[in-house]
C-alpha cells in the first residue's frame, strides 16, 4: 500500500482573456483575432477598499482577489504553503523603473515600483494579505515556472509535510514586452497565435474534501531529452506512480498554439508517444504566456470536475463534445527543451 | 498661490494613484498624514521625489518632512518659498 497521501485541485479561480472569476468560457469562450490580448479586469472597486489597492499594479490585484476567491470557496483562510509561478513577475512595476533609471539619469527613483517590481512580490503579498507565516516560494523558470511551483506543492504535499496549497501561476505582458517578442518573431503574427495575460490561483489539498474537481496524480518534468526514449521514460515513470496505464488516459491537453517551431514538438511527440488519443487544447482561447500551462492545467481540471469536454476544447479531427471525462494527461512544452507532464484523474479514480 | 496648491493637489492624486479622490476632496488645510488622506511612510517617500522631481527642491533632513507635509497649503508654501524650477 502507498504511503504517499493523495492530492486533489479543490477550487481554481482566473482572470484571463477569458471573463474573469467564472469558468464562462466552458460554455461561451470569447474569441479573439488579435495578436495581442490584455485580460479582462473585473471592477476592482467592487472587491477591495480604495485605499487597499491604491499601490498595487494589475498583477498583483489579480493574484490577491483569485487568491481570496479560492481561499474562501475551499474554506481555507491559511494554506500551509503558499507557492507560486511566474515567468515575468512584475513586469510592468519592473518596466517603470528601469525606464525611470534611464529617464533620471539614475536619480529620483520612486519607491512603490522598486518594492514591487521582483518576482516573489506576488507570492509575499498574497500571504500578507491572508496572514500566512507558512512556507513561501516563487519559481521563475520561464515557460516552465508553473509546473515547478506545481511539482514543489505536490511532493510537499504527497509526503505529508503539508496539507494544503495555495498555488499560482501569474504572468502579465506589457506592451513593451509585446514589443520585443514582435521583433524576435516569437509572437505578434496572425499564424502565431496571441499573446495572453495570466492570473490563476488554485488550492490543493491531500484531504477531497466535497466539491474538489479532480485529483492530481502526479508530476513529471524532463530537461532536454537527449532523444524521444528518455521522454517516454519520463511518461512511464509518472503513470506508474500513478499505476495507471496509457490505455486508461483519455485525453491528452497539449499547449498547441498555432506557433509553428514549437507546434512541430508538440505533433512529433504526440505522434510517438500517444497516436491514438484525443487531443485537447487551451491556448486558443487563453493565449500564450509563460505560465500560460497553469491556464490549461486549470481549463482540464474545471472539466474534470464537470464531466464535460466542450467541443471548442478539441483539436481538429478529434470529434465533438464529451459528456463525460476520465484520465486527462496534460502534456507542456517549449522549445523542445522544457517538458512537462501532469495527470489529473476525476475525483473518484 | 490657489493656482499652485491645485497643481500639487493633481500631482499628488496621480502620484500616489488615489483613483477615488477628487482635488476638491482634498482639503487645504487637512492633515495629509494619519487623519485626513491618510498617507503613510512610502507615500512620504514618494512625495520627496515629487518635490526633487517637479520643483527641484532637495530635503536633506528628512524630518524637514514632518512639518512640510502637514498639510497642502503648508507643503505648497514651502514649495513656493524653496523651489528651483
Amino acid at each position: 500500500m502507498s504511503t504517499r497521501s493523495d492530492v486533489y485541485i479543490l477550487a481554481a479561480r482566473q482572470i484571463s482573456v477569458q471573463p474573469p472569476l467564472t469558468d464562462a468560457w466552458m460554455d461561451a469562450p470569447v474569441r479573439y483575432d488579435a495578436p495581442y490580448v490584455q485580460a479582462i479586469d473585473p471592477d476592482y472597486r467592487q472587491h477591495f477598499a480604495p485605499n487597499e489597492a491604491r499601490r498595487l499594479g494589475k498583477i498583483l490585484k489579480r493574484a490577491m482577489l483569485t487568491s481570496r476567491q479560492v481561499m474562501a470557496a475551499t474554506g481555507i483562510a491559511n494554506p500551509d504553503a503558499i507557492i507560486t509561478g511566474t515567468g515575468l513577475g512584475c513586469i510592468e512595476n519592473t518596466e517603470i523603473f528601469l525606464n525611470a533609471l534611464v529617464r533620471e539619469g539614475e536619480e529620483l527613483l520612486t519607491p512603490t515600483h522598486f518594492m514591487q517590481s521582483t518576482h516573489n512580490t506576488i507570492g509575499s503579498l498574497i500571504a500578507i494579505d491572508a496572514g500566512c507565516r507558512g512556507y513561501n516560494a516563487t519559481y521563475a523558470h520561464k515557460g516552465t515556472s508553473f509546473e515547478c511551483a506545481l511539482a514543489d506543492a505536490v511532493v510537499q504535499l504527497e509526503s505529508r509535510r503539508i496539507q494544503t496549497a495555495l498555488v499560482g501561476a501569474h504572468d502579465e505582458m506589457t506592451p513593451g514586452y509585446f514589443t520585443l517578442l514582435k521583433r524576435t518573431g516569437y509572437l505578434g503574427h496572425a499564424v502565431n497565435g496571441f499573446a495572453g495575460e495570466v492570473a490563476l490561483s488554485m488550492m490543493l489539498a491531500s484531504a477531497r474534501g466535497e466539491n474538489a474537481l479532480c485529483r492530481l496524480r502526479g508530476v513529471e518534468m524532463e530537461y532536454c531529452p537527449y532523444d524521444g526514449e528518455a521522454l517516454r521514460q519520463a511518461l512511464n515513470r509518472l503513470l506508474q506512480r500513478a499505476q495507471c496505464s496509457l490505455d486508461e488516459v483519455d485525453a491528452v491537453m497539449t499547449g498547441v498554439s498555432g506557433r509553428q517551431a514549437n507546434d512541430q514538438v508538440y505533433a512529433s511527440v504526440c505522434s510517438r508517444l500517444f497516436p491514438n488519443k484525443k487531443l485537447l487544447r487551451y491556448k486558443h482561447l487563453f493565449g500564450e504566456a509563460y505560465t500560460a500551462p497553469g491556464l490549461g492545467l486549470y481549463a482540464a481540471a474545471v472539466c474534470l470536475g464537470r464531466q464535460h469536454i466542450p467541443a471548442h476544447l478539441l483539436a481538429e479531427h478529434a470529434g465533438g463534445e464529451q459528456r463525460s471525462a476520465g484520465n486527462i494527461l496534460f502534456y507542456n512544452q517549449m522549445e523542445g527543451k522544457n517538458h512537462s507532464f501532469i495527470l489529473l484523474s476525476p475525483c473518484g479514480k | 498661490m490657489e493656482e499652485l496648491i491645485l497643481e500639487l493637489k493633481q500631482e499628488i492624486i496621480a502620484v500616489l494613484n488615489l483613483e477615488e479622490v477628487a482635488p476638491t476632496d482634498i482639503a487645504d488645510d487637512a492633515p495629509l498624514f494619519g487623519e485626513g488622506l491618510g498617507l503613510d511612510s512610502i507615500d512620504a517617500l514618494e512625495l520627496i521625489v515629487l518635490m526633487e522631481k517637479n520643483y527641484g527642491i532637495k530635503l536633506k533632513d528628512p524630518a524637514q518632512g514632518r512639518e512640510i507635509f502637514k498639510s497642502i497649503r503648508v507643503m505648497a508654501e514651502y514649495i513656493y518659498a524653496n523651489r528651483t524650477k
